[in-house]
């Protein structure tokens, strides 16, 4: 229904820095992470130099996720954060590891099946924006480096808020825009002809990894998602800056 | 809270105290399990200059948890500026220190001591892992070799200090020795006591002056 509202009205979007039609962004992502889902841990690692470890390691303090909650990890990808979760909810809690792109939950799927991480966890491949779960059901959600990609991101954030349980807790970690101008610019430079050229090297593709650093400067700044958060109808709503603000992770309560 | 610095940083600190303490502590099973019985306890630890939070949850396998941010009850608080926090490492006595310094410690002191007397009881086994990579016998043989190393290194550092101390008490009479400082003050204390009852027997003497005769 709304993707045929789209269609006709022919609204747009942003794909890195191109402007294309609505229904086309959901492909063209996902042929992006296609091409990246085999690497895409190498690929992280070798891009942030083994940072996002520690970012994805504060977002999970900021969960203070107990035992026996549920949590929901959007855009889980490869299933880190899932995988860390499922050790702290226990046996009586749940994680579901949601993601749009099968090859992602695949390569997640199968690593958390090498690491033992199994019984708690629970796979499911969905739209971000359209969240196949009931009205207030889950504790705790996280969307880790997956917000960018979402063609709706303030559809995708109602979404988010009519499914946590009231004092739940949703938490975005998200590429964000630099405090200090001089680090901008060289962080511009590194993510616009260093980030293309580990691409190329490590995934024989420079436009997945050119498109991720155009994404990464299209997407809203910590205000401005802040702003979008509390428009869904989070309450207390908060950042906070990591390495110089590279990355932000912004947290929201349901009132 | 630790709004001031970078989360990433203090993250990165934290995770690389937190993995070499859980190290030696595998290398030391019985100290793991005093530490799982100390379980659910919550630490933390606040530095006012810099402005700083830590907290230190005991986690039921007999590990640490070292994390800036806690939304768990503390067991115990411990406050106090970075000079306190310093004095405490280096403290030939960290209980006593503990106890003496300006720190503060609010709520429950047991698992503080705790966890001060476990710590100062770990023993490491550090030839676990060499053995691991090397061998038995070359292991083994290396791990002496660091034992000797160690030991001699403990030894010199105590040898040098005392020389030192000597050389500047006696050699050097660039301080005066302990005792002679000690009788020092001594004789400041009398010197006071006796100002002061002076003092006192001159308001006396004055009080008695201005008394009109009768």
């Amino acid at each position: 229904m709304t993707d045929k509202t789209n269609a006709a009205s022919g609204e747009t979007t942003d794909f890195g820095f191109e402007t294309v039609n609505k229904n086309e962004k959901e492909g063209l992502v996902r042929g992006v992470f296609d091409s990246v889902a085999n690497r895409y841990d190498l690929m992280n690692d070798l891009m942030s130099a083994g940072i996002h470890r520690l970012w994805k390691r504060f977002t999970i303090e900021l969960s203070a996720v107990r035992p026996g909650q549920t949590v929901l990890d959007i855009a889980g990808g490869t299933g880190d954060l899932a995988a860390k979760f499922s050790r702290l909810v226990g046996d009586n809690g749940q994680v579901l590891l949601a993601d749009i792109n099968d090859s992602m939950l695949k390569v997640g799927r199968d690593r958390l099946l090498d690491s033992g991480a199994v019984g708690n966890l629970h796979m499911v491949q969905c739209d971000a924006q359209m969240l196949p779960f009931p009205d207030a059901s889950i504790d705790c959600i996280t969307i880790a480096f997956g917000l960018r990609n979402v063609t709706d991101k303030d559809m995708a954030l109602r979404s988010m808020e009519r499914i946590l349980k009231p004092g739940g807790r949703l938490l975005v970690l998200e590429f964000s825009k630099p405090v200090n101008p001089i680090f901008e610019k060289i962080y511009d430079t590194y993510s616009f002809r260093v980030l293309p050229l580990m691409g190329q090297l490590f995934n024989n593709d420079a436009d997945s990894y050119r498109y991720l650093a155009e994404s990464i400067r299209k997407h809203p700044d910590q205000d401005t998602l802040l702003g979008m958060m509390e428009d869904a109808g989070l309450v207390n709503c908060e950042y906070h800056n990591m390495t110089g603000g590279i990355v932000a992770v912004h947290r929201g309560i349901k009132a | 809270m630790n709004t001031h610095h970078d989360p990433a940083i203090i993250t990165a600190v934290l995770m690389a105290a937190e993995g070499a303490i859980n190290r030696g502590l595998e290398l030391d099973p019985a100290s793991a399990r005093d530490l799982a019985d100390l379980s659910g306890t919550v630490l933390a630890i606040e530095c006012w200059a810099p402005a700083l939070e830590v907290f230190a949850i005991v986690e039921p396998e007999g590990r640490l948890h070292l994390t800036p941010y806690c939304e768990q009850a503390c067991s115990v608080r411990v406050r106090g500026g970075l000079n306190d926090y310093l004095a405490l490492t280096t403290a030939e006595d960290p209980a006593v220190t503990l106890i003496n310094s300006d720190l503060e410690i609010i709520g429950n002191s047991a698992p503080l001591i705790a966890l001060q007397t476990l710590v100062a009881k770990m023993q490491p086994d550090w030839e676990a892992p060499l053995v691991g990579v090397l061998g038995d016998v070359a292991g083994h043989q290396l791990a002496n070799l660091l034992r000797q190393i160690f030991q001699w290194g403990e030894a010199s550092s105590k040898s040098f200090r005392r020389q030192l101390s000597e050389f500047i008490l006696e050699e050097g009479r660039l301080s005066p020795p302990a005792a002679e400082l000690e009788y020092f003050y001594q004789e400041i204390d009398s010197l006071v006591l006796k100002v002061d009852r002076l003092e006192s027997r001159l308001k006396r003497l004055a009080q008695r002056l201005k008394t009109p005769a009768r």
